[in-house]
């Protein structure tokens, strides 16, 4: 089973990476780390939305059926 | 008891206690559907009314936490309770559970709800709260073995993965439902580590079959969820009370599905753009401090050649003077160097005797020579 990731706090990083790269003033070797991040991060998600199931699991809580 | 002669004479109390025994014995519940008429509610607890058809009429007594909403005379209702007679007031029959009966008085009582509740606010859309993007935690209050479970579940699993879904397997319609469905919502909403949004969905049926989602009860626990919910009750026409409760509902388990997550196909293409975008701004910013380099290097060969030219002038200078200060230029003016017999350059007066030799070297050639007199 896949490891749980947070799939929309990793998308959040993704879109402010590529919106740091985007900006005129980064320096070259952060620019550089952010897009190593950024493609680390893209292969993630992508490895994850290919192999991640879901498990279906019943609670006993109710009242009798 | 007294006998007399062969009929046997009862007490009251005896009868009615052994009247009751035979009614336990003979309906220990029974189910009866009839028209509602004298309805009266009691010190806000006790709930009295008469179920009656074109000949019959039956007294029956509950209390107000059977009720599913409200009621009016008139209405069509299906009601289940004991027969009893009371040792003081007569006949009735003891509730255990009633509902309205019949498409219209169904409808009619939901709507006599609805007005009720949405005075209260409960169906305002201020209080709709937004489902989170990507529930990882999902709490599903349907029918286990219904074609609309597995709809809603095969959807969700095309469209996304790595979730857990919390069954609650309850009865949707019926006697059981409203109990269930309301135990459902509770459970969910007091779990020390709660669910990200609680889905409830049933399909399509009649009047009666979607009646639970109507009831007070469910309605009200819907909407008193500090969960957010999304309602998907299938239906053709009426929507339920519990849909107008929800933050979200949709038409169908499916569109549920649809609307609760995101499509990994669509996710997967949009997350294709990102490497080459990301190099694109990449390589943007390379070219940006390339372009600031070359000037740098261009102003670096402007100052070079600026200095260059500068060190010529100078060396220009040097050499020309240099040249003026030369012994050739001086023979040139016409200056000769007069040499000794030993070959160096006599620089002075006192070095010339009467009769030396001396050799003359001049601009073009040189002459040998005697000192015939030296004056000091």
């Amino acid at each position: 089973m896949t490891k749980p990731i947070d799939y929309a706090a990793l998308k959040v990083e993704l879109d402010d990476i590529l919106q740091r790269l985007q900006a005129e003033d980064t320096d070259i070797d952060a620019s550089l780390k952010l897009y190593e991040r950024g493609i680390a991060i893209t292969k993630q998600l992508e490895t994850y939305l290919r192999q991640a199931e879901n498990t279906v699991s019943r609670i006993k809580a109710t009242t009798e059926k | 008891m007294r006998d007399v002669g062969t009929d046997i004479i009862w007490s009251v109390s005896d009868f009615v206690a052994s009247l009751n025994q035979t009614l336990d014995y003979a309906y220990p519940s029974v189910t009866i559907q009839g028209e509602l008429a004298n309805f009266r509610i009691s010190k806000n607890r006790w709930v009295y009314f008469d179920l009656k058809d074109e000949t019959s009429s039956v007294k029956c007594f509950g209390t107000v936490y059977q009720l599913t909403g409200p009621l009016e005379d008139g209405m069509l209702l299906k009601v289940r309770g004991v027969p009893r007679l009371h040792q003081q007031f007569g006949f009735s029959l003891n509730i255990m559970s009633l509902q309205p009966a019949g498409e219209g008085s169904i409808k009619k009582a939901a709507a006599l709800l609805e007005a009720k509740l949405k005075a209260e606010g409960l169906f305002a859309p201020e209080r709709k709260r937004l489902l989170p993007q990507i529930p990882q935690r999902i709490g599903l209050i349907a029918s286990g073995e219904s074609a609309a479970y597995h709809d809603f579940i095969k959807i969700v699993n095309a469209r996304w993965g790595g979730l857990n879904i919390e069954l609650a397997d309850v009865q949707v319609q019926g006697e059981a439902a409203v109990p269930q469905i309301e135990a459902a919502l509770n459970y969910f909403n007091s779990q020390a580590e709660s669910v990200d949004v609680i889905v409830v969905t049933r399909g399509g049926g009649g009047a009666e079959d979607l009646a639970a989602f109507s009831t007070e009860q469910v309605t009200r626990a819907v909407a008193g969820s500090r969960i957010p919910t999304l309602v998907a009750i299938g239906h053709e026409v009426d929507i339920s009370l519990a849909e107008l409760a929800a933050d979200q509902r949709a038409s169908t388990p499916s569109n549920a599905a649809e609307l609760l997550v995101p499509d990994k196909k669509q996710e997967l293409a949009r997350l294709k753009s990102y490497p080459s975008d990301m190099l694109r701004a990449l390589t943007g910013s390379v070219s940006v401090v390339r372009q600031q380099l070359e000037r740098h290097i261009q102003d670096l060969e402007q100052s070079i050649i600026r200095k260059l030219q500068h060190e010529q002038q100078h060396i220009e200078n040097i050499t020309g003077l240099l040249a003026a200060l030369s012994p050739t230029a001086a023979l040139a003016r016409g200056y000769a160097i007069l040499r000794s017999d030993v070959g160096g350059p006599l620089t002075s007066a006192t070095q010339l005797k009467k009769d030396q030799a001396i050799t003359l070297e001049l601009r073009d050639g040189s002459a040998e020579a005697t000192i015939k007199r030296v004056i000091l």
